[in-house]
C-alpha cells in the first residue's frame, strides 16, 4: 500500500521514510502542505496520509479542508502529527477533516498501530467500493440484455426466416446473411453480459470500460 | 386431426408475430397470448401441449405462469424464452417445472426443433 508522508523537517521525514518502508508501504514523501494537496488531488483511489501540523504553505488543518471540500472527495484516509497535545487542537484537527492523530514524539508501535487502522480502513473501504462498482455493473448489463434482446430476436429471426426463404444467388443474400450475421454477433455480446462475475475494466481510449471478455 | 397448437406468451407483440411466422410456416397452429392472464383464460377453451413463455410479463410473470399449468396439466412440455434471467430465477425456472430454456435472441432453428421435439415426445407418451 502507498502511503504519503508530508514533513517539512528534514530528519523526521527520512525516520518516517525508513520506518514505513520497512513495514513495507510504497512511501512518497513531500515537505509542504501545498504538494500534499497536489499528490492528494491528483490520486485517483483513496490514500493513507501522515500530515505534519506546522508546515510551509499550507498546514495540515488547511490540507485536510481543502481534500475534504472537495465536490467529489476521494477518501484519503489522514493521520494528522502534532506536537500541539492540548485537547482545543486536537478537536480542530479532527473537525477539519482529519481521521486521527498522533502526538509527537510518537512511540513507534503507536504509530504502527494507528496505520494498520488507516489501512485496514482503507481495504474495507475499497472493498465495499469494488462491490457497489460491481453490483452497477450487473444491474446496467441486466437493463441492456432485457432490452436489446427483445429487438434483436426480431432482427435474427426475420432474418433466419429470410435467408430460409432465399436461394444464395439472390441479389440481397448477401446483404441478409449480413445482417443475420451481426445480430448474432449482438446476441452473443448481450450472452457476455448476462455472465459477467466479476468488475474488471480495460483501458478505452483515455478511459476505462468495463472488459466483457475478462468480466 | 392431430393436435399440432404452440401457446406463445410474449408482452412483445413484435415477438408474437415472429413465433407465428415460424411456426405457421411449419405448419403449426399458433395461438398468442400478451399475458399470463390472457394465457390462462385461452387455456380454459384451448387444450394446447407446446408452449413457449416469457418470464418478464406485465401482472402474473412467466414463472408463476408455468407452475399453474404445470400444476393442472403436468404433461404440457413448456419452453422460457426470456431476454434475461440471473442464475436464481433459472433455479426458479427449473423448479416451476419449465422443460426447457432459451435465451434471446434464438435461433428460429432452434425454436422450430424445440417445437417438433416436443410435438414428438408427446406423441411417444400417446402412442405407448
Amino acid at each position: 500500500m502507498e502511503i504519503l508522508i508530508a514533513e517539512d523537517d528534514l530528519t523526521s521525514r527520512r525516520i518516517l521514510e525508513a520506518v514505513l518502508f520497512k513495514w513495507g508501504y510504497d512511501v512518497i514523501s513531500v515537505d509542504n502542505g501545498n504538494d500534499a494537496v497536489d499528490k492528494l488531488l491528483e490520486a485517483k483511489t483513496p490514500k493513507l496520509c501522515l500530515l505534519d501540523w506546522i508546515m510551509p504553505g499550507k498546514d495540515g488543518v488547511d490540507v485536510c479542508s481543502i481534500i475534504r471540500n472537495q465536490d467529489n472527495p476521494v477518501a484519503h484516509y489522514i493521520i494528522l502529527l502534532t506536537s500541539k497535545a492540548e485537547k482545543h487542537d486536537i478537536t480542530k484537527g479532527l473537525d477539519s477533516g482529519a481521521d486521527d492523530y498522533i502526538i509527537k514524539p510518537y512511540d513507534k508501535n503507536e504509530l504502527k498501530a494507528r496505520i494498520n487502522v488507516g489501512s485496514r480502513i482503507l481495504k474495507l473501504q475499497n472493498a465495499m467500493a469494488e462491490k457497489e462498482k460491481f453490483k452497477g455493473v450487473l444491474e446496467m448489463s441486466g437493463a441492456i440484455c432485457h432490452e436489446l434482446n427483445q429487438p434483436l430476436m426480431v432482427i435474427s429471426g426475420y432474418s433466419d426466416i429470410l435467408l430460409m426463404d432465399c436461394l444464395e444467388d439472390h441479389p440481397q443474400y448477401k446483404t441478409i446473411k449480413e445482417i443475420n450475421k451481426q445480430s448474432n454477433r449482438m446476441g452473443s455480446i448481450t450472452r457476455k453480459l448476462m455472465r459477467i462475475t466479476k468488475y474488471k475494466t480495460k483501458t478505452y481510449l483515455k478511459t476505462n470500460i468495463v472488459d466483457i471478455e475478462e468480466a | 386431426m392431430e393436435n399440432n397448437k404452440i401457446l406463445v406468451v410474449d408482452d412483445d407483440p413484435t415477438i408474437l408475430k415472429l413465433y407465428g411466422m415460424t411456426f405457421l410456416r411449419e405448419g403449426f397452429e399458433v395461438i398468442s397470448a400478451l399475458s399470463a392472464e390472457e394465457a390462462l383464460e385461452l387455456l380454459q377453451d384451448e387444450k394446447i401441449h407446446v408452449m413457449f413463455l416469457d418470464l418478464k410479463l406485465p401482472g402474473m410473470d412467466g414463472i408463476e405462469l408455468c407452475a399453474q399449468i404445470k400444476k393442472d396439466m403436468p404433461m404440457t412440455i413448456i419452453h422460457a424464452v426470456t431476454g434475461y434471467a440471473s442464475i436464481f430465477e433459472l433455479t426458479d425456472c427449473k423448479e416451476a417445472g419449465f422443460d426447457d430454456y432459451f435465451k434471446k435472441p434464438v435461433k428460429i432453428k432452434t425454436l422450430v426443433k424445440a417445437a417438433k421435439d416436443a410435438f414428438e415426445k408427446i406423441n411417444r407418451w400417446k402412442t405407448g
